[in-house]
């Protein structure tokens, strides 16, 4: 009995897996979702690069000391460097000369500026910028920083401090992260990242559940099979398989990270790459997510009796999960705050917000051990619930059930 | 030994009773046709008979046996909707399906081979379930649940979506299984099959039996009080007294009788009056009849 049991579970399990395994999908999804977030990735890196990397700047100004002043500021820092073209205005038609050149298609030029330095007329002095694109902010915001920094180191010159001094007090600070309190901005990125990626697995795989259980449901397979095995074999046997299923694309995920990060193809500068022990935690909390959800998903699934139905229902697997998206920033910026404290100690949110913890914070052996035994015995007794539901709702065709009902079904057995 | 034992079984779903009071038995190498309207709980008896759902009261045996899911093994079960993965090819189903009921993985492969043979669909083995039609599909499921050799075959409306030939195919295995001392049982609405092929009945309707027995007996409940006679010539004998009601139409008589022993006393009557009789026939009521006179009275509900 025992073992015709196991052995019922293994076979339901295994049909599960390799179905979905050998299904296109699985590989679209493999391959696509990690491209996606290199996508990202590398869009975000490129985006910030080219932001503020304004590379081909001209100032029209009769001050040779500001325009020096201002070209030093604007090359010093941790930006891109721009080429600082300096005019005089007297030159006859500079300024219709510039603006040609910020009309030109293949122009390099990405704006002007015109400055008049002060004088007793105006002691801060007027200036004018004329950017090729508006919507450049952050070019703007480097020329307002660049001329507060050259009147500054004109000020402290003509109060008598020499050149040396006036560098080395306006040098810019270099802010040096220890990565090792977990707050660097590498873990913060890889935080976002880890969450996204449990957040989408544990979501994807739970809805699996519920869906083939609904496939079984409007084929009616489950009248084959109930009749030489019972609901709770089949009910094992699925979330085990779909859940291998999600293991293998994460592992599958995590052994292209490695390769990727060995081959070099990926900067070592970007740590997007989880640790061992990072890694070992993703996967047990994913394995628990998983097992929560899709227990959830898998009563929701055997109360409906089609996609659309189930996609109405949905929301009670989301809503948790979306309330970990609106305390996310908080979790990553204050990880051993209140918030993430509470957040992580809830079972629904548990995967999301104690991962992100180990990721960013220190949340300590005990807290993380005691979030996955509370996580255990929520999951036993949504177990204990969800089997119910589904071994009567399996068989209930029609109508979608209301509460007094799901509660008789409770009672049935 | 009865195969199949049910005793004084019950089912209430809800507020709903399915079934009430349910007895029967069958006994091996037997055609048993489960007949009822819609709803009147011929799924709900047989989901007990094969433990899908239990009874509230009463017992169900199997084998000869108080019901454990062991016996589910030398059970055959066919659903009254086709139960196949879409997108699962045949030949992986009909093994999966099998090694769920016990087989090894070869034994599986190589019956459903035998079998696509023997019910001519040896084109759809490669086949996903999704491109089949759906008298493929149906008999494919009808495979499905003889792979491995069981001892009792319940089939829940196994013909319904087959073409005539087909559904001839399944019927001839079906009557080859029962000669092989298997026991089956069949639900159907078609009164014509069940008249064909099966030896005992059991009607029932509201969830409740009304008749139940071998096909002889259940018709010997029930008057022999129809009678058709073509005939040319004097037709006066349609008014003897012993006719009830009749309809003649292009030289045959149809005629409904008061009474049995009124045929030979109208037969009389009409050589008396030397009417030339070409076909004389007293009939039986057919199920179909049966049918609609136990049930048509309930049929509001």
């Amino acid at each position: 009995m025992h073992s015709s049991s196991l052995q019922n579970i293994w076979l339901v399990a295994r049909r599960e897996y390799l179905e979905r395994v050998r299904a296109k999908s699985f590989l679209v999804m493999t391959i696509l979702i990690p491209a996606l977030m290199g996508t990202l990735v590398l869009g975000s890196a490129l985006i910030n690069r080219s932001l503020g990397s304004a590379s081909h700047l001209a100032i029209v100004t009769d001050d040779a000391q500001f325009a020096t002043n201002l070209q030093t500021e604007m090359i010093s820092g941790d930006g891109a460097k721009p080429k600082l073209d300096v005019y005089s205005p007297s030159e006859p038609g500079i300024r219709a000369q510039l603006d040609a050149q910020l009309k030109a298609k293949d122009g390099t030029l990405d704006g002007y500026l015109v400055a008049t330095p002060p004088s007793p007329a105006s002691p801060r002095g007027a200036y004018e910028w004329v950017p090729k694109s508006k919507a450049d902010v952050i070019t703007k915001a480097r020329i307002e920083d660049g001329i507060r920094g050259a009147l500054t180191r004109e000020t402290l010159a003509r109060s008598g401090m020499g050149a040396a001094e006036v560098n080395s007090l306006l040098a810019p600070i270099q802010l040096k992260t220890d990565s090792s309190g977990g707050g660097s901005g590498a873990a913060f990125g890889s935080a976002y990242g880890m969450f996204f990626l449990m957040y989408f697995v544990i979501l994807f795989y739970g809805m699996n559940v519920a869906r083939s259980i609904i496939e079984e449901k409007t084929s009616r397979v489950f009248e084959v099979l109930l009749a030489t095995m019972k609901p709770s074999d089949m009910l094992a046997g699925k979330v085990i398989g779909v859940g291998a299923v999600g293991l293998t694309q994460v592992g599958i995920w995590i052994a292209l990270a490695v390769a990727a990060v060995e081959s070099q193809l990926v900067g070592s500068n970007v740590h997007i790459l989880p640790s061992a022990g990072q890694a070992a935690l993703f996967v047990v909390f994913f394995l628990l997510g998983y097992l929560l959800y899709s227990s959830i998903a898998a009563a929701l699934g055997a109360m409906t009796n089609s996609e659309q139905e189930l996609q109405q229902m949905q929301i009670f697997l989301m809503l948790p999960l979306i309330s970990c998206t609106v305390v996310i920033f908080n979790v990553v910026t204050n990880p051993d705050g209140p918030i993430a404290k509470i957040f992580s100690f809830i079972p629904f949110t548990t995967p999301l917000i104690m991962y992100t913890r180990v990721i960013v914070g220190k949340p300590g052996a005990l807290a993380v051990g005691g979030s996955i035994v509370e996580m255990a015995v929520t999951i036993a007794i949504v177990l204990w619930f969800a089997s119910r539901i589904y071994r009567v709702g399996i068989l209930m065709y029609g109508k979608k059930p209301n509460l007094p009902e799901i509660v008789r079904w409770l009672k049935y057995s | 030994m009865s195969i199949v034992e049910l005793h004084n079984i019950r089912k209430v779903y809800d507020n709903k009773v399915a079934v009430e009071g349910l007895t029967l038995s069958i006994e091996p190498g037997t055609m048993f046709g489960l007949l009822g309207p819609n709803g009147s709980g011929k799924t709900s008896s047989i989901r007990m008979m094969i433990g899908m759902t239990m009874p509230d009261s009463g017992t169900v045996s199997l084998f000869g046996q108080p019901f454990t899911r062991e016996a589910l093994s030398r059970v055959g079960y066919l659903p009254e909707e086709r139960g196949l993965y879409k997108k699962m090819k045949v030949m992986d189903q009909l093994i999966f399906l099998g090694r769920l009921h016990g087989l090894s993985e070869g034994t599986a492969r190589a019956r459903s081979l035998a079998w696509c043979e023997r019910i001519e669909i040896t084109e759809a083995i490669g086949k996903k379930t999704e491109e089949l039609s759906k008298g493929m599909q149906q008999k494919i499921q009808f495979i499905a649940a003889l792979l491995h050799d069981p001892e009792l075959v319940i089939m829940d409306e196994p013909m319904s979506g087959l073409d005539p030939v087909n559904a001839a195919l399944l019927q001839q295995t079906l009557i080859d299984l029962r000669k092989e001392g298997k026991a089956i049982l069949f639900s159907t609405h078609r009164m014509d099959q069940v008249e064909k092929m099966c030896d005992e009945i059991a009607l029932i309707s509201r969830g409740k039996l009304m008749l139940s027995g071998s096909m002889r007996e259940v018709k010997a409940g029930y008057p022999r009080n129809r009678l058709q006679v073509a005939f040319t010539g004097d037709g006066s004998f349609i008014r003897h007294p012993g006719v009830a009601d009749v309809k003649v139409e292009a030289g045959v008589a149809e005629i409904t009788l008061r009474d049995e022993a009124a045929a030979q006393q109208i037969l009389a009557d009409a050589l008396a009056h030397g009417t030339v009789i070409t076909r004389f026939e007293v009939l039986e009521p057919t199920l179909e009849e049966i049918f609609i006179e136990t049930v048509g009275g309930q049929a509001d509900a």
